[in-house]
């Protein structure tokens, strides 16, 4: 379709007015969106609205144990973040695996967040901190909020549980507890321009060889990036040795439910779930 | 009749103001409109780096970026990096080490390399081979290997801060 | 003439020393304008409908949708134009009218005012096929009742080639160990960073003027002509700079002819550019071949067979890719000393994509084969990699099978540099100990060594290149030259050699390589032959030049011209460097004095290469070269991730001339054979190509790139130019089995097809685990 307005909102209350018209698409960064219309793979819609000149969308702050950022914040500003380097340093690895420079420097994380890829590499160690998503809406002529947890963001390939009026502004989670060790890695052998074949990330507060606050994500091994409970849960509260590493990854085997692609073959992707989870309990419980 | 926009920004330290159609890259923008053809297309997403330029100071993909979204910021390309005195540093770098054979993925890769010299994250270090590499990794080339790319930037660094 | 000027000057050489590329500054500065940066006055945009079928025939094809559409300027299909058969074997068609063969296929093109009118018109045709029965594997091609790919090839039968020496039965009886293996080599592609671009643009009078990007100016007009049907002397080849070729420039592709008749019936100049998408579709890729090779041993190391029979997937059309087994079998039978061999290679028709030439030409494929061997064989007899190799090596005098003349052959001096350059034997003993070890680290070492051509490939009835010199009042040289310029830096190496000769500063010298209208005949950019075969023409020219000057000078002094040299613009005495005059003074004497002489002249060398007669025996190259690299890896044996972490190269290159040329040169080639390693597959399924993008076809990128460390062998060699061989080819074909073997060396599993992905090779030892 061809696009008959385009707009350049520059608030979160402006740009919701403006969504609720209908019909439109939303342009941040640009670095899935355009691939992705040129393609074909996706439409614009009749309205195009360019939501970079939001500045109230931008930025990592700290307030009361709650981390914010903006949902424009790019994932170089992430990757260069003193902040989060010394109190989250599993987002700025993951930042440091995405994709190139060039793209980190344009690629907001509201972005890869709703582009909803099953391997989308930013949302991994956000799962692991139980982040969750703001998105503005407009009720009754006035702007609304509401939160909902990432986890529940998606819905499938490329889908989400945001509506066509609503926005994402800003992902917050709170500050990790004492001692909460978080590890993410990322199939290769390329160090970051790679779709991930497996994206795993495992994190846990290891006491005297005892795991608590188990939390493990895992990207491109089912139609959304997943949380696997169910190895949580054969972890929590135990004493990590080899035999407990044995029944993880056999749970994780179990929890995943990979395809076969043009990038690997379920059977990698299986392989790959019990090999990093194996590393990455490694490190975590160590 | 298709939708135009109104946009200025500085490009090349020039303030520049033309239409654009919501839906044109930046690169189409600049080889098409400007007449700037030393970025090239030759992925069109994302994945070569041939389409390097800087915007506000940061390297992106210019066959990513709408050309809309230029609007109010500040571009520069690889023609505006060299002086009526010659060749800007990381230019000469790579002509003297040999990194440049058929040259189409140069401009873009000679824009990267600038913006790693002046951003290397780790600003307390001098950049190594490996840091070079890395952020050199959205930037195929398919003559060169990387070697001489990566002597080439190498070599700026010890020229840009020789202690 | 005056007395003698005060100046001294020392002799300086220039070859050996490094010199950047003149082409490089505008490069560096984004002002070269490729033919993809080019716009014409009047010129249109033309846009190809490739098919999205396999095998099928064509109903109907219905433009009228597109013709109405305003902008467009031309609506093509094979019903336009007359069926005019191209390509080597003449199997292919411009436009296919009557049915598509494989998912390459163009069925109907327009030329239009612009990109966004082009895109809108091919939409909008319609074609209406009736799908036929396809044929993939090429094994399944040549079985009975296969369908039928060309109807005037009912058993899908396209090339073949046989050779064979000794008695092989005999040898195999009398062998102490006989193995036998097979192999697969993939479909890979060129991706150069330059997607194809042809501008097309006829005079009044129907003379066709192309910008090309092809690396064969001349030929390229043969072959062009009859897709066209005109005839080639009414065209005009001009070669603009190019992004990148590495063989896949060197046959005409049907995108041109198409070009070129959308320019005919809209009379105006019209450009075609492909997306990345089509680059990786309708471009073409290197032979995938699969091999079954039978060798022998006795136990004292001593090879006694090679028998190999490759079948060569064809595809739909012929291009140079079934021709490569002229180069691969030169591997198979003359790389080591075998005394009994025999090749049979096969190509068979599919509805598949089809294959062109490749850096490496056939010998990729070849040398991915026999290296792997090599190993296999030294193992079984109990002998290390090294041992074995310089036990079966030629040594000097020697002549192979098929005639190839080793007259100096450091085959063993490059095994015996790498080795000890490497520590080979002792890492490669502690990598076999390492391999029982716990932990998922494993470090391998391999090395690989092959032949290849090194004075050019006489597979045309020459192989020889023009040169015209000249120097102007000025002192300035113009060498026009037929070897094109495709980035591999031979204006460099063309511009020392006539430093050398005539002392005149590389500023100074201008190379013209890039009309066909002016340049005198050379075979192509191909076969390692440019810098041997070019620089010798020049270097001819050069000294001509240098000879007609010397002359000049002798006559107006005291002196004879064997006593006099040319240094920095000087004629000087060759003793004691005293200059005599100034050049561009002599010159400006010569041209304007009594005897009015100017400095012109002209080259045509053929090198004294032979073809090959039926029999495929002669010595096809003037000279010939070997290699040996040692690749070192790291295998994680959880994910199955190869890490290569140095490659060291050893290659007898004759004589170096541009130092920093021939380090970018080998550098590249490895980069090349490090994707063909580890990563790179054109993946197709039922004739289709599942990954066409830079996302999913993996190409090596700056962080997967080893140490390399290079080491030359300089031989001199005596036919080439200042002792110079030709070298661009063995770096691309080497490193990918060192890698493998490293491999083997590092987990003890053997990698018969390559890319070794990750995948792949955990997948291998997850096998391996069970057995």
């Amino acid at each position: 379709m061809n696009i008959e307005n385009y707009e350049v909102p520059v608030s979160i209350v402006e740009a919701v007015q403006s969504l609720q018209h209908g019909d439109a698409t939303i342009l941040a960064g640009g670095t899935d969106l355009t691939p992705q219309t040129t393609s074909g793979a996706k439409e614009f819609l009749r309205t195009l609205i360019n939501i970079q000149h939001i500045e109230e969308m931008r930025g990592i702050s700290v307030d009361d144990g709650r981390y914010r950022i903006g949902g424009l914040t790019t994932v170089t500003d992430i990757l260069e973040s003193a902040l989060l380097a010394a109190e989250v340093p599993v987002l700025v690895d993951a930042a440091d695996h995405f994709a190139s420079s060039q793209i980190r420097n344009a690629a907001s994380l509201a972005g890869n967040i709703c582009n909803a890829s099953p391997a989308g590499d930013m949302i991994i160690p956000l799962l692991l901190l139980d982040a969750e998503v703001e998105l503005a809406g407009w009720i009754d002529g006035t702007l609304s909020m509401r939160s909902i947890a990432l986890i529940d963001f998606f819905t499938g390939p490329g889908k989400t549980a945001m509506q066509g009026n609503e926005l994402l502004t800003s992902i917050v989670f709170a500050a990790p507890v004492e001692g909460f060790r978080a590890e993410f890695l990322k199939s290769g052998p390329r160090p970051a321009l790679e779709i991930s074949m497996v994206s795993m990330g495992v994190a846990a507060v290891q006491k005297e060889g005892v795991l608590s606050n188990v939390r493990v994500a895992i990207g491109a091994v089912a139609p959304t990036p997943i949380r696997a409970r169910a190895t949580e849960a054969v972890l929590e509260g135990q004493l990590l040795d080899e035999s407990l590493v044995d029944e993880a990854a056999a749970a994780a085997g179990r929890e995943v439910s990979p395809i076969d692609d043009v990038r690997a073959s379920a059977w990698y992707r299986s392989h790959l779930t019990g090999v990093y989870i194996r590393r990455l309990l490694n490190v975590v419980g160590n | 009749m298709s939708l135009e926009i109104e946009i200025k920004f500085s490009l090349n330290g020039r303030q520049t103001r033309l239409k654009v159609s919501p839906t044109m890259t930046t690169l189409a923008m600049l080889r098409e409109k400007l007449d700037l053809t030393g970025g090239k297309l030759a992925c069109g997403e994302g994945e070569c780096g041939a389409c390097t330029v800087l915007v506000d100071g940061h390297t992106i993909n210019s066959c990513l970026m709408f050309a809309v979204d230029c609007d109010g910021r500040e571009l520069q390309t690889i023609e505006g990096l060299a002086t009526d005195a010659g060749l800007e540093i990381v230019q000469q770098a790579f002509v003297d080490h040999g990194a440049i054979q058929c040259g189409y993925c140069m401009p873009g890769m000679i824009m990267q390399a600038r913006y790693l010299l002046d951003h290397n994250p780790d600003k307390g270090r001098k950049m190594t081979r490996d840091d070079i590499a890395r952020g050199l990794e959205g930037n195929v080339c398919r003559c060169s290997g990387y070697t001489k790319v990566v002597d080439a930037v190498a070599a700026v660094v010890l020229e840009e801060s020789p202690s | 003439m005056s007395a003698a000027m005060e100046k001294s000057l020392a002799k300086k050489t220039v070859i050996g020393t490094r010199v950047p590329k003149p082409d490089a500054p505008d490069k560096a500065t984004g002002r070269t304008r490729y033919i993809n940066d080019m716009v014409l006055p009047r010129m249109l945009v033309g846009k190809i409908l490739h098919t999205d079928r396999v095998h099928a025939k064509i109903i109907s094809i219905d433009t009228r949708a597109a013709k109405a559409l305003p902008g467009v300027h031309a609506v093509l299909t094979g019903d336009d134009i007359p069926e005019l058969r191209f390509g080597p074997t003449r199997d292919n068609f411009p436009l296919k009218s009557k049915k598509v063969r494989c998912i390459r296929d163009e069925v109907a093109a327009v030329a239009a005012e612009s990109e966004e009118i082009a895109d809108q018109a091919i939409a909008l045709i319609k074609v209406e096929y009736k799908d036929l029965k396809p044929v993939f594997s090429a094994s399944e091609a040549l079985s009975k009742g296969a369908p039928v790919v060309h109807e005037d090839h009912p058993d899908n039968r396209s090339l073949y080639y046989e050779f064979s020496h000794g008695d092989i039965a005999a040898a195999e009886a009398a062998s102490d160990i006989v193995v036998e293996h097979e192999f697969e080599v993939p479909y890979v592609t060129h991706c150069c960073m330059g997607p194809s671009c042809v501008l097309a643009d006829f005079d009044t009078t129907g003379k066709l003027t192309i910008y090309s990007q092809t690396q064969y100016p001349y030929n390229y007009k043969m072959d062009l002509a009859p897709a066209l049907g005109i005839h080639p002397g009414d065209i005009r080849v001009i070669q603009p700079p190019v992004g990148g070729a590495f063989g896949s420039k060197l046959d005409v592709y049907p995108f041109e002819p198409i070009c070129a008749l959308l320019a005919k019936a809209t009379r105006r100049p019209v450009k075609l550019t492909f997306s990345r998408e089509e680059e990786f579709i309708n471009s073409p890729t290197r032979q995938p071949v699969e091999f079954r090779i039978r060798s022998g041993v006795n136990k004292d190391g001593s090879l006694t067979f090679r028998s190999v029979d490759a079948l060569l997937n064809n595809g739909a059309y012929t291009s140079w890719g079934p021709t490569t087994p002229v180069i691969q079998m030169r591997t198979f039978t003359g790389h080591f000393r075998v005394p009994a061999v025999e090749y049979k290679g096969l190509a068979a028709y599919t509805n598949n994509v089809y294959a062109g030439s490749f850096r490496g030409y056939g010998n990729v494929q070849a040398t991915f084969v026999t290296a792997s061997v090599m190993d296999m064989l030294a193992e079984e007899v109990g002998m290390d990699p090294i041992a074995f190799r310089l036990k079966n090596a030629q040594k000097s005098g020697e002549v192979t099978p098929q005639g190839s003349i080793l007259d100096d052959c450091r085959l063993g001096d490059c095994i015996e540099i790498a080795a000890g350059k490497t520590d080979f034997l002792s890492k490669h003993a502690a990598n076999i100990k390492n391999r029982d070890v716990p932990g998922t680290r494993k470090y391998g070492i391999g090395i690989a060594t092959s032949i290849h051509n090194a004075g050019g490939a006489k597979i045309h009835k020459s192989d020889g290149c023009g040169t015209i010199l000249k120097l102007d009042d000025y002192a300035r040289a113009t060498l026009i030259t037929g070897a094109s310029e495709i980035g591999q830096g031979i204006d460099a190496v063309l511009s020392q050699i006539v430093m050398e000769e005539l002392g005149i500063p590389f500023a100074d010298i201008t190379i013209v390589n890039n009309d066909s209208a002016l340049g005198p005949w050379d075979v192509g950019v191909h076969a390692s032959r440019t810098t041997f075969i070019a620089g010798n023409s020049a270097l001819r020219a050069a000294r001509a030049a240098r000879k007609q000057v010397l002359d000049a000078a002798a006559k107006q002094s005291n002196v004879t011209a064997e006593q006099l040299d040319l240094r920095e613009g000087h004629v000087v005495q060759a003793d004691n460097g005293v200059a005599i005059i100034k050049l561009d003074r002599l010159l400006r004497q010569m041209h304007f004095g009594e005897d009015h002489e100017l400095v012109m002249v002209t080259d045509y060398y053929e090198p004294n290469s032979e073809p090959e007669d039926r029999n495929h025996v002669g010595n096809l190259s003037a000279s010939w070269a070997h290699g040996a690299y040692v690749a070192e890896v790291e295998v994680d044996t959880g994910t199955g991730e190869v890490k290569v972490l140095k490659i060291t190269a050893v290659q007898d290159v004759g004589r170096v001339i541009n130092r920093l040329g021939i380090e970018g040169q080998m550098e590249g080639g490895i980069s090349v054979s490090l994707g063909y390693a580890l990563s790179e597959q054109l993946q197709m399924e039922d004739g289709k190509v599942l990954n066409p993008s830079f996302r999913d076809y993996k190409v090596p990128t700056a962080p997967e790139t080893p140490e390399i460390e290079l080491h030359f062998v300089e031989s001199d060699c005596k036919e080439g130019p200042m002792g110079a061989k030709g070298i661009a080819e063995l770096p691309a074909i080497i490193p990918a089995p060192a890698i493998a073997n490293a491999v083997y060396n590092a987990i003890g599993v053997r990698f018969f097809a390559p890319p070794l992905t990750p995948e792949k090779v955990a997948r291998a030892l997850h096998q391996a685990s069970f057995q």
